[in-house]
């Protein structure tokens, strides 16, 4: 059926309803990558299995990420007269106990990660509340939602259907409010209109550089030349960065309706979402998720009798770093090697097939329909001066909670890696923050009272990049940190400008010269050198950024490098032949795990009396420090 | 013999040229300056690079030791060292060099918009039976694309483990475009292998919390156990090692996938049990 008018939006809309809060049992495992990558199949069969034989009556279904990956797989439980239940690091044998004592009309307590007792649907400012009437025993002890601080402290709106939702229904997505901002925008505002409320909105573009999106979406618009394209960067190649998998995975059709309003905007009629090649599963969602709009007219021609046509689709990326940037994206669509060229013209005047292209970020088009939804002015209501809504980033490393955040842009770092992240586990102490992968910097102690903004972490040397957000503690070697970064970069600089090319190259030498116990004196003067000139010539964004990394650290972390060019000593404890580890009589409990783990055999010692490591045996390996579990293992 | 005049061609021309022989360049655009008189600036000096070449286009083109040789191809070379024979076939220019003064004239006149044409005959690539009909289904899958070439590799990478080249003629003859340019798309992305890979491959991932939380090590152990290096196949083509740039889990790291399976938070000490489960 062709959805038409509001009316036939809203029978979905019941439906949807209606499978989202059932009046049966529901029980929906979190089936993203990161959930399937913890067992969350085998979880799904075993609940299958065990209510089947126990003759329990419930919906078993499947749903996307919460964002707390690091505690899958994530079982909900919707059970009428209950809030949703959300169980944490279930396995087959766990699983099984919650189904049996969901038969019984009971709960496990102590396998709850929360409770949640409303949900908000964004899109029409309403808000689902459990009806709750004869609550089992030990519910009071299940945490709320907004009483865990991973969550409370967030603010959730691109996030928000993500682990809620059902991926593979647009009915869930329709009983959100969605596709109602669609509506909006093609039946009571002209193309203009839209821009104009995407320009007061002051979005700026999530996938790093953080233009203007209405203002670039204007550019296309009055560029000439037809047809107009608009593309989705879903080529996150960032590593350490993974939310774009996840919105495409738990709740793809939020990008879909972005991508088509904005194209009604800007006078688009095909729409390319080019995504990377290792993540099969979000292709798999988006490809079904697009059927489905298809079906329903939401994709095709005159689309809601509105005369406009558009439809999209997906062009898979080869693992190319580089096709991340737009140009070079262009190129890979258009079936060559991904190398960035001059910009002007920008793709707004010249870009897919040389017709005016508008690109955005994933998160960007996600941003869209809440924006039309709701307005500018409540999209504006949170963020900074110059950086408005929410920001998601994938908070991983070295810090107790690991997952994805959304969060108020202008939030300190502190409160953000202390807080919502819950700091640094195994008692050891922080010592920097990465954001902005290869492109971006190290942020150190001392800056992390910083409110997180593009500009604001501009100033000091980072970017916001993608959102990738990796933590590091004492173990973390800052010089080791820039030689991966920039070893990521040479690998993956296409090769076509020279600064880039040999920038990166003679970047890297050095800084293994310096790890491996080589650096002379005026390595570092050099660098930074190296890094000023690459920033200034290379053709794109990687070259223009590469240096940020290994800048960033020779700033903040001098010491860290004169230590290994004067010392020949890695004070971190990373760089093999620069340190020696030895167990601290003191603190050493005396476990065993570091006996057990050693690879070497170079740990000795009984039971509950401290070990001693042989430093002739010892390969610098670490795992004794990072199976410690009270950090007696010490760098010399 | 010097082959190519680009900047390092031009500058060895001279320095032959200068110190008395005669040089013959080489090279097999019209004209000699290469990619160096494209670009504006050197690196890492940010020099002008006109200004370093130009003078040297001028002393090349006139000096009286260097015969250039443009729009040539070398064709073939015999010989040792000391004593080469070398064969060069001059492209048709249809001009009198003596007479032309570069003036352009005739390229804003030419009816056929200075096109060349040549009588090749191109024969279709024999595949065996099976893989040209795999191979053709991949075609007709990807036919109303247009830009089929990317899919069209992706397709037949998962297909056959790899990109056999005899396949990569066939598909080069069929979309009508140049092996060249499917060679340098397929050594481009990551994705690609020329290289026939094993059952089964692994790849580690390298993202950077994965990096943080001791990756590396996970690949050593592989790399030990295995006995290959990343990149490569193990002899029984079982196992194929490689490095992935971040799978997007990143909470869970260090992870490693195989085939399509990702396995979360592997140790040092139990990744072979992960990893012998595929035999």
């Amino acid at each position: 059926m062709s959805l038409l008018t509001k009316k036939d939006l809203d029978e979905i809309k019941e439906k949807g309803l209606k499978s989202s809060y059932p009046e049966r049992t529901k029980i929906a495992v979190g089936m993203s990558t990161c959930g399937r990558a913890s067992g969350a199949e085998e979880v799904l069969q075993a609940i299958e299995k065990e209510a089947r034989s126990l003759g329990l009556d419930i919906i078993s279904t499947s749903t996307g990420c919460m964002g707390l990956c690091q505690r899958e797989p994530l079982v909900d439980v919707i059970k009428p007269g209950w809030p949703r239940i959300v169980y944490q690091q279930m396995d087959v044998k766990k699983s099984k106990e919650i189904v049996a004592a969901l038969a019984e009309n009971k709960i496990i307590p102590k396998y709850a990660l929360c409770k949640i007792e409303e949900e908000p649907h964004l899109f029409e400012n309403t808000t689902h509340a459990y009806k709750l009437n004869g609550l089992p025993e030990g519910m009071g002890n299940v945490p709320s939602y907004k009483d865990v601080p991973f969550f409370g402290k967030q603010k959730k709106r691109v996030l928000q259907g993500c682990g809620t939702l059902n991926p593979d229904k647009v009915e869930d997505y329709i009983a959100f409010g969605g596709y109602t901002a669609l509506f909006k925008a093609l039946k009571e505002l002209d193309p203009k209109m839209v821009i104009d409320e995407v320009t007061t909105s002051g979005l700026r573009g999530r996938g790093g550089a953080g233009f203007p999106t209405g203002r670039k979406w204007s550019f296309c618009r009055e560029a000439k030349g037809e047809p107009k394209y608009v593309i989705c960067n879903a080529d996150e190649g960032d590593p350490g960065a993974y939310m774009d998998r996840s919105i495409l995975e738990g709740n793809p059709h939020q990008v879909i309706e972005g991508m088509i309003i904005g194209a009604y905007a800007i006078g688009a009629r095909h729409g390319v979402v080019y995504a990377r090649a290792e993540y099969p599963l979000a292709i798999e969602k988006l490809t079904l998720a697009l059927e489905q709009a298809r079906g329903l007219g939401l994709l095709g021609n005159d689309i809601l009798h509105s005369g406009f046509d558009f439809d999209v689709s997906i062009e898979r990326g080869s693992g190319a770093f580089v096709c991340g940037e737009e140009t070079a994206l262009i190129a890979s669509i258009e079936g060559t090697t991904g190398e960035p060229r001059q910009r002007p013209p920008f793709p707004a005047q010249k870009g897919l097939w040389e017709k005016p292209t508008n690109i955005n970020n994933v998160k960007t088009w996600a941003n869209i329909p809440l924006i039309i939804a709701r307005g500018a002015d409540w999209f504006k209501e949170i963020g900074t001066e110059k950086s408005k809504g929410t920001m998601i980033f994938s908070m991983v490393g070295k810090v107790k909670m690991n997952g994805l955040v959304e969060v108020p842009m202008g939030m300190t770092l502190r409160e953000l890696v202390f807080d919502v992240g819950g700091g640094v586990p195994d008692k050891r102490a922080f010592k920097a923050v990465q954001t902005g992968g290869p492109s971006g910097g190290c942020i150190p102690d001392s800056l992390m009272d910083l409110p997180v903004d593009y500009d604001k972490l501009a100033e000091v040397g980072s970017i916001m990049g993608s959102g990738g957000m990796v933590v590091m503690d004492e173990t973390a070697c800052m010089v080791n940190v820039a030689k991966y970064f920039l070893a990521f970069t040479k690998d993956e600089s296409c090769g076509k400008c020279t600064p880039c090319r040999e920038g990166t190259k003679r970047m890297l030498d050095i800084l293994t010269d310096i790890t491996e116990g080589r650096g002379r004196e005026g390595d570092i003067e050099l660098l930074e050198d190296m890094g000023r000139i690459i920033i200034d010539s290379a053709l794109c964004a990687l070259g223009g950024t590469a240096p940020n990394p290994a800048l960033t650290t020779i700033r903040y972390f001098r010491e860290e490098y004169e230590e290994h060019i004067r010392n020949r000593r890695c004070p971190a404890g990373v760089c093999k032949g620069l340190f020696e580890f030895f167990i601290d009589p003191e603190t050493c409990i005396g476990c065993g795990r570091c006996l057990r783990d050693c690879p070497s055999n170079a740990i000795t010692g009984e039971k509950k009396k401290a070990h001693t490591l042989d430093v002739a045996k010892c390969i610098q390996c670490g795992i004794c420090r990072e199976t410690c579990p009270s950090n007696a293992v010490r760098v010399k | 013999m010097v082959v190519g005049a680009g900047i390092g061609g031009i500058q060895a021309s001279l320095d032959l040229a200068n110190s008395g022989f005669k040089v013959y360049l080489v090279e097999e655009e019209p004209t000699i300056g290469g990619r160096m008189a494209q670009l504006d600036k050197t690196f890492p000096t940010n020099d002008c690079s006109m200004c370093i070449i130009s003078p040297k286009l001028v002393e090349c083109g006139g000096h009286p030791n260097i015969e250039n040789l443009t729009y040539s191809d070398l064709i073939d070379l015999k010989g040792e060292p000391g004593n080469f024979k070398a064969s060069i076939r001059r492209r048709a220019r249809s001009v009198d060099e003596s007479l032309c003064t570069g003036c352009g004239e005739c390229i804003n006149q030419c009816l056929v918009g200075n096109r060349v044409y040549l009588d090749v005959k191109v024969v279709e690539p024999v595949l065996p039976e099976d893989e040209r009909m795999a191979v053709n289904e991949i075609l007709d899958k990807h036919k109303k694309s247009r830009s089929p070439l990317i899919p069209v590799l992706q397709d037949i990478n998962s297909h056959f483990n790899y990109l056999p080249p005899p396949v990569l003629k066939y598909v080069a003859y069929k979309l009508n475009v140049s092996l060249a340019h499917i060679l340098r798309v397929a050594t481009f992305y990551a994705f690609f292998s020329l290289e026939p890979r094993g059952k089964h491959i692994i790849s580690v991932c390298m993202g950077t919390a994965c990096h943080v939380r001791g990756g590396e090590r996970i690949l050593e152990k592989l790399e030990d156990e295995l006995g290959i290096k990343y990149g490569q196949t193990t002899e029984d083509k079982n196992f194929s090692l490689d490095m992935v740039r971040c799978i997007g889990c990143c909470a869970l790291s260090p992870v490693i996938r195989v085939d399509e399976r990702v396995y979360s938070r592997v140790r040092y000490n139990t990744v072979m049990d992960v990893v012998s489960k595929y035999g």
